[in-house]
């Protein structure tokens, strides 16, 4: 009993050592790329010690990205990815076989949606400059109403209110108002992809300073890519700075 | 270890019996204080060790809270400690603790209990490791490959050393695998229905259930037949239960999970056959036995094919006649319980009695509550439902009755 109990034992050792020279080897020999991050819906943010990641190519318009099939829950897809001039990589086209060229991510869809919707919201400041508002869900907001609204990356909509409202909303970020100028409605084919990137972990309680950051400024993430596709994270980058590895 | 046990009731037992002899005039007073003092020293012994349940119950929640603290450790300190660090704090607490519990309970034998405590300790560190280093390289939330390896890798060492505990753990662990790989597959297609889960868990445990009776059929593994069963019972109970609410309004399965339901039936078929072959019998394992198949049958084709009719739900429906099903799974779900306490009275198997008296209370205040009934005669189900009980005891004890005197009959010859 004792010999078997020490090559099980053993072989449980094993086992964590294959899984850290596994994910070793990964991220020593991987293509790294560097991914760009969105903002997450606020009510979902911190959720124990990681920070959620989404990044650009997490909701991918198919449309846009010119595929016409449909996908099923939980398929395999490959985003076959461009540097762009930032020296981040952007999404140029999706296919469900894997890519025999270029630089592409894999993973997984969580959603398909053949009709989701996206807004748009024209705002007029005092000073008379149109800018354009993305609200992250159904804005329910009225040409002519004059609005203070709260601002994330990317002119994403965080929170709004009437300057005669009861309560006003503290704003973490920067502040615009003005008058609606005009809303827009888009209908656009989505898929929602998962692509094993999407937490990344740090000490408790510096999870929420991240997260703040992450939907305030300009975060970026180092992704080491295998050959079949598959990311594992490599390090975190914020406003240019590399934060942690 | 056990022959103190059997030494401790052996004792108990003989201070019963002797009175008996003593009526019995088979022995005189003197003698009887003669044989008691001989075994003195195990009165005593019985008296001052205490119960062994309670060292085996202290020993392993302080395996826990050990466990707990070691992960509690790292995580807190994460950015302090190195990266090797962190994995030499894993590797030797998890080698240190197995190796002390086996020293302590195999090689010495001077600590079995405190000794196979530590081991669960290295099996729960081992488990922790494999979620830092899933931390460590940013491996997502969801990952339910660590709880299966984990299981799969504690399961070996469970059977070698027979050790229920672990065991229980590994068992624990392929059960949660198996709620977050198919939550992951049924992830957006089946929005708030929990019934496809229910049902998974329903086959998953009348699978475990089976595994175990076929572990106790063969001598080796019968020591560790316990963990499949009662973990087995407990949630096929539980899902049985589940489905004696008005459920059956939406379909049971999903097309999504198919090949989990098809795994668990397969495991249940291989267990089944196993059961077939088996040396060593419990007291009526033919009715368990084939009930499990019944219910497993019934189950997996509710799973698969089940479409309700359309009138079946109608929106906002207090008091509406109530689905002819609906009452059938009732009534499969009062049998069960009844069966359960019975075979745990035959068998004197506490485990089955416990289970069977938890789910009997809740059944009856599920069912008291049950705002789908209100229009049934309810008052005429718990008369009748209790008059059923009090009469099947009367047989029982009629039977009891003859048992006894036709012992009588034995002795007097």
């Amino acid at each position: 009993m004792r010999f078997k109990f020490i090559v099980f034992v053993l072989l449980q050792a094993l086992l964590l050592i294959g899984i850290i020279a596994y994910r070793d080897h990964w991220v020593s020999t991987g293509e790294r790329i560097i991914l760009k991050t969105v903002p997450v819906d606020p009510r979902d943010i911190f959720r124990g010690d990681y920070v959620r990641l989404d990044y650009e190519i997490t909701n991918l318009d198919l449309d846009k990205l010119s595929f016409k099939e449909k996908f099923s829950v939980n398929e395999k897809i490959f985003v076959k990815l461009l540097k762009s001039d930032d020296s981040t990589y952007r999404p140029v086209s999706v296919s469900k076989e894997i890519p025999s060229e270029g630089t592409f991510i894999q993973g997984r869809v969580r959603y398909y949606m053949p009709v989701a919707l996206r807004w748009e919201i024209s705002l007029k400041d005092d000073t008379g400059n149109i800018h354009t508002l993305i609200p992250r869900w159904n804005p329910n907001i009225k040409k002519g109403e004059r609005l203070t609204f709260c601002l994330g990356r990317m002119n994403t909509i965080q929170n709004y209110y009437k300057d005669d409202a009861q309560y006003k909303p503290q704003c973490s970020t920067k502040t615009l108002a003005g008058i609606i100028e005009d809303t827009k409605e888009f209908k656009l084919r989505q898929a929602v992809v998962e692509y094993g990137i999407e937490s990344y972990f740090v000490e408790e309680g510096q999870g929420r300073k991240i997260e703040t950051a992450r939907n305030a400024q300009e975060l970026r993430v180092e992704v080491s890519l295998r050959k079949d596709g598959k990311g594992i994270i490599t390090g975190l980058i914020l406003d240019g700075n590399l934060l942690l590895r | 270890m056990s022959s103190d046990k059997d030494k401790f009731s052996f004792y108990r037992k003989l201070t019963k019996e002797i009175d008996i002899w003593l009526r019995e005039n088979l022995i005189t007073s003197d003698q009887k204080e003669n044989i008691l003092n001989r075994y003195a020293s195990l009165k005593e012994a019985d008296e001052k060790a205490g119960p062994g349940k309670l060292i085996t119950t202290i020993s392993v929640l302080g395996a826990l809270l050990v466990g707990i603290g070691v992960i509690l450790f790292v995580a807190s300190n994460w950015s302090e400690i190195p990266r090797w660090e962190k994995l030499f704090i894993i590797f030797s607490s998890m080698l240190f603790s197995y190796g002390l519990g086996f020293y302590l309970c195999y090689e010495k034998q001077n600590f079995p209990k405190v000794g196979s405590s530590l081991i669960l300790l290295g099996a729960l560190i081992f488990g922790a490791g494999i979620f830092l280093i899933a931390q460590i390289y940013h491996i997502s939330v969801h990952y339910p490959n660590g709880p299966l390896m984990w299981g799969l890798a504690v399961l070996p060492l469970a059977y070698v050393l027979r050790m229920k505990t672990l065991l229980t753990l590994a068992i624990i662990d392929i059960l949660i695998w198996l709620g977050m790989e198919s939550s992951y597959w049924l992830h957006a297609s089946a929005f708030g229905s929990i019934m496809p889960f229910v049902m998974l868990y329903f086959m998953a445990g009348i699978a475990l259930w089976s595994t175990g009776i076929m572990h106790k059929g063969f001598r080796h593994l019968k020591e560790i037949s316990g963990p499949y069963v009662v973990t087995g019972a407990l949630i096929a109970m539980s899902a049985g239960y589940v489905l004696t609410f008005d459920v059956f309004y939406s379909k049971l399965g999903s097309d999504t999970l198919f090949i989990f339901y098809s795994g668990a039936a397969a495991l249940f078929t291989v267990s089944f056959i196993f059961n077939l072959f088996a040396k060593d019998r419990d007291k009526a394992w033919l009715p368990e036995t084939v009930f499990l198949l019944i219910i497993m049958t019934a189950v997996f084709f509710l799973t698969v094919l089940y479409v309700p009719e359309k009138t079946a739900y109608s929106g906002f429906r207090y008091g509406q006649p109530h689905s002819m099903i609906t009452i059938c799974s009732n009534i499969v779900f009062a049998l069960w319980i009844i069966g359960m306490i019975y075979l745990g009275y035959v068998r004197r198997y506490t485990a089955y009695i416990n289970i069977g008296l938890l789910f009997f209370i809740l059944d009856v205040f599920a069912r008291y509550f049950d705002v789908f009934w209100r229009l049934l005669p309810r008052s005429l189900f718990f008369i009748i439902g209790g008059l059923m009980l009090i009469l099947g005891s009367v047989v029982l004890e009629k039977k009891r009755r003859r048992i006894l005197a036709s012992f009588k009959i034995k002795e007097a010859d």
